[in-house]
């Protein structure tokens, strides 16, 4: 079963990868860089999420009906190999499991200008149950005339869910889960205007943002690769997003781990964020395990390839494929920006005070604002040694004790304070100055 | 000191109607839902008023009493109405697990009401949590908190507490302001519907868990009370029909803030309802006395369910 390598989260995220695609390619589809002053807010994804259905619909363009019979919705020609350019989308295989996975009875309205200038209509509507039912080919889905929609885009009504979506729809924890997935996997997009609704309510992106001062640089470099003759362009960024815990005490701050580490993004979408694991290299060879030390940290790298199947993403688009060459070739620069901050945690334990007052005097610039810079610029703190204190111990009985505090000068001085005051006359007497 | 020994239960109008309101719901529900064998649990304490409504009102035989307290035990068993009621001794913690597998309840619908009187914390959540994993198939369940904003920790923690206690459901840019004064007890009524709806849909629960009861009253303490049914997967309709009617009681719009009256007052009110259209303050002034707006309104609003307390010298 196409349905069954794929969690539910993941075929929603599918269906929005589609209509954010339709939204890119509208906007010209070019590389996802951070600078370019993309404009998405002329566009709404809107999503309804219950126990009787699932309904997306967005206003991104539409798909075309070439693309609905070549690609969408036939299963004999190839479905996977074509694509948008700059897409992470792929609307073979991801749009047909992720319907099928949320319920059995689905209607699939476009609306679409074509390249003529026609506004166009069409509807598909499938009843997997007959469907599976008959085993003669042809396989592809039936396409038909339909009323146009509001706005030119795609409309995916599912009717008759699955007993796993319909329960997960009706579980409020569900739905405020996938709001946060949308919120930080969309982060990018969401930045640049795009508006997600999940039952009517605005879905807000994660705002990352790295602390910049005369010491506090961080990275951004830009370079080029290739997978197969096909270009991958590839930025990183990364830096302090926020001072490391004033404690290594991990129940501090709970915030903190859910932020920091390493973010991979291919074309705009988030595919593995705040990854503290052996992908993005902690605990692999030369490179440390994760460690609350480091909380405050952000890494970013953007792949960007036209061709999307240029990517290091894993076939669910949830993770990174590390046996990708891209991907391998990217580690080693991720690991230098890695260092450096673990190296800079190090050193700040033993000037603690210089270090917070420096961190304090940096400021959060969105990422766009980040000038290139081939290497992070972290202070270097002049370590102030604490020598390593003796702790003295003994006991003498109570009423020398007392006689001794009333020479020092009062009865009532504490033990404590006896015991310093006499050490500090013995010393003065017996060793001097320092 | 147990709560027993501090307030004479019977002498709280608001709490008196809002058992009242949601003995009508739990009736209404018997009436479409197979609950003929209803099973009753809760903390009768030593007065037993929720167990004996539900003998006379629900005709429940079978009722188990949750007492902690040593003296309380004692008094509870003394003061038991019932020959069917069984007091046992411990806490919910210990008790409610015991009765998964008891033999005269094992298996047939519950009405459990956790009826506490301190504020929703970890332990209760790990009552509420079990119930709705293990109660049996057409449960009702009810649970009862003090909302008092003061016990969630100091107003700007108050949103990371309820994330702790509440988990996945709330949301991450919950503002404060959410969490203050009579906000609060909405926002722990919103929370602890939707965490109870989430760990039946997580644990895929055939019948899921639909919310039902949703009360908010004050008679010292702004007390909240929430709770739905684990219908059997067949009755998940019936049930959701039943709570989303006109005329489902258990879920009123304001709080249930009841006005102290005397008896006569109670009774010349009474007198002028029902009425079509709101009782104004002149129609009270006509009878002799005088009373606020708000006072009057809930009067209206909850006659039919305001208790008469007398006092008996024995």
């Amino acid at each position: 079963m196409i349905t069954r390598d794929i969690s539910l989260e993941d075929c929603i995220l599918d269906l929005i990868d589609n209509s954010v695609d339709g939204a890119w390619s509208q906007e010209g589809s070019r590389p996802m860089g951070l600078a370019d002053g993309a404009d998405l807010s002329s566009y709404r994804i809107e999503i309804e999420a219950g126990p009787e259905a699932f309904v997306i619909r967005d206003n991104c363009g539409g798909m075309t009906l070439d693309a609905a019979a070549d690609h969408a919705f036939s299963f004999g020609r190839s479905s996977l190999s074509e694509h948008d350019e700059y897409s992470i989308g792929v609307y073979g295989i991801g749009m047909k499991r992720a319907v099928f996975k949320l319920g059995s009875e689905i209607r699939v309205r476009s609306t679409f200008t074509s390249e003529d200038g026609n506004r166009m209509s069409f509807a598909v509507p499938i009843n997997v149950i007959d469907w599976l039912g008959s085993d003669a080919p042809p396989w592809d889905f039936d396409i038909v005339d339909d009323d146009p929609l509001d706005a030119d885009g795609v409309e995916i009504v599912v009717r008759s869910l699955t007993q796993g979506s319909s329960t997960s729809f009706s579980s409020p924890a569900f739905l405020q889960n996938l709001k946060r997935t949308i919120a930080r996997d969309y982060s990018f997009h969401l930045l640049r205007g795009l508006r997600i609704f999940l039952n009517g309510e605005p879905v807000t992106g994660w705002a990352i943002e790295l602390r910049q001062s005369d010491e506090f640089v961080p990275v951004r470099m830009e370079y080029e690769d290739e997978v197969e003759g096909q270009p991958v362009s590839i930025e990183i960024i990364g830096g302090m997003a926020a001072p490391p815990p004033e404690s290594i005490d991990p129940d501090e701050s709970e915030e903190g781990d859910r932020r920091y580490g390493w973010y991979v993004v291919c074309n705009g979408r988030i595919v593995l964020a705040a990854d503290k694991s052996q992908i993005t290299g902690w605990g692999t060879e030369g490179w440390p395990q994760w460690h609350y030390q480091y909380a405050g940290f952000i890494g970013i790298i953007f792949f960007t390839a036209a061709k999307a199947s240029a990517l290091p993403l894993t076939t669910t688009k949830r993770s990174v494929d590390t046996s990708s060459e891209v991907y391998r070739r990217a580690r080693p620069r991720m690991r230098e920006v890695s260092k450096s901050w673990i190296s800079y945690t190090n050193q700040r334990k033993q000037a603690l005070e210089e270090a917070r007052r420096k961190e304090n005097a940096a400021v959060a610039v969105p990422l766009a604002a980040v000038a290139s810079r081939s290497a992070v610029t972290l202070p270097t703190l002049v370590p102030k040694p604490v020598e390593k204190p003796a702790n003295i111990n003994y006991s003498v009985p109570v009423t020398r004790m007392k006689k001794m505090a009333k020479a020092l000068g009062s009865i009532n001085m504490p033990y404590r304070e006896v015991g310093l005051k006499t050490f500090d006359y013995a010393y003065d007497d017996l060793v001097g100055d320092d | 000191m147990a709560s027993f020994d501090v307030v004479n239960y019977s002498l709280r109008p608001s709490k008196s109607i809002q058992r009242q309101l949601v003995f009508e719901g739990v009736k209404k529900l018997q009436a479409q839902l197979d609950l003929d064998r209803l099973v009753y649990v809760g903390f009768g304490s030593i007065w037993f008023t929720d167990f004996v409504l539900a003998h006379k009102l629900l005709g429940v035989d079978d009722m188990v009493s949750i007492e902690s307290n040593e003296v309380g035990y004692r008094r509870a068993v003394f003061n038991s109405p019932y020959a069917t009621v069984r007091v046992r001794h411990g806490f919910s913690s210990a008790v409610l697990p015991s009765l998964y597998e008891d033999e005269i309840v094992r298996g047939r619908p519950w009405l459990v009401w956790l009826d506490y009187d301190k504020e929703f914390n970890a332990d209760l959540k790990e009552d509420v949590v079990a119930l709705v994993e293990n109660a049996p198939t057409n449960s009702i369940l009810l649970v009862t908190f003090n909302g008092n904003e003061m016990k969630y920790d100091k107003a700007p923690e108050r949103p990371e507490h309820l994330k702790r206690l509440f988990g996945s459901v709330v949301p991450d840019d919950l503002p404060t302001r959410a969490c203050k004064d009579d906000r609060m007890q909405e926002t722990l009524a919103d929370f602890s519907l939707q965490m109870m709806q989430s760990v039946a849909a997580d644990l895929a629960r055939p019948g899921g868990f639909v919310p039902a009861f949703r009360l908010i009253y004050r008679d010292v303490a702004p007390m909240v009370t929430v709770g739905g049914v684990l219908p059997a997967r067949g009755a998940a309709r019936i049930a959701s029909e039943v709570v989303r009617a006109a005329d489902w009681p258990c879920r009123p719009q304001k709080p249930i803030v009841a006005p102290h009256l005397t008896v006569r007052e109670a009774a010349s009110l009474q007198s002028r309802l029902p009425c079509v259209g709101r009782l104004e303050r002149a129609d009270v002034q006509a009878l002799g006395f005088d009373l606020e707006d708000d006072q009057l309104e809930a009067f209206q609003a909850y006659y039919r369910h305001y208790p008469a307390y007398a006092q008996i010298v024995a």
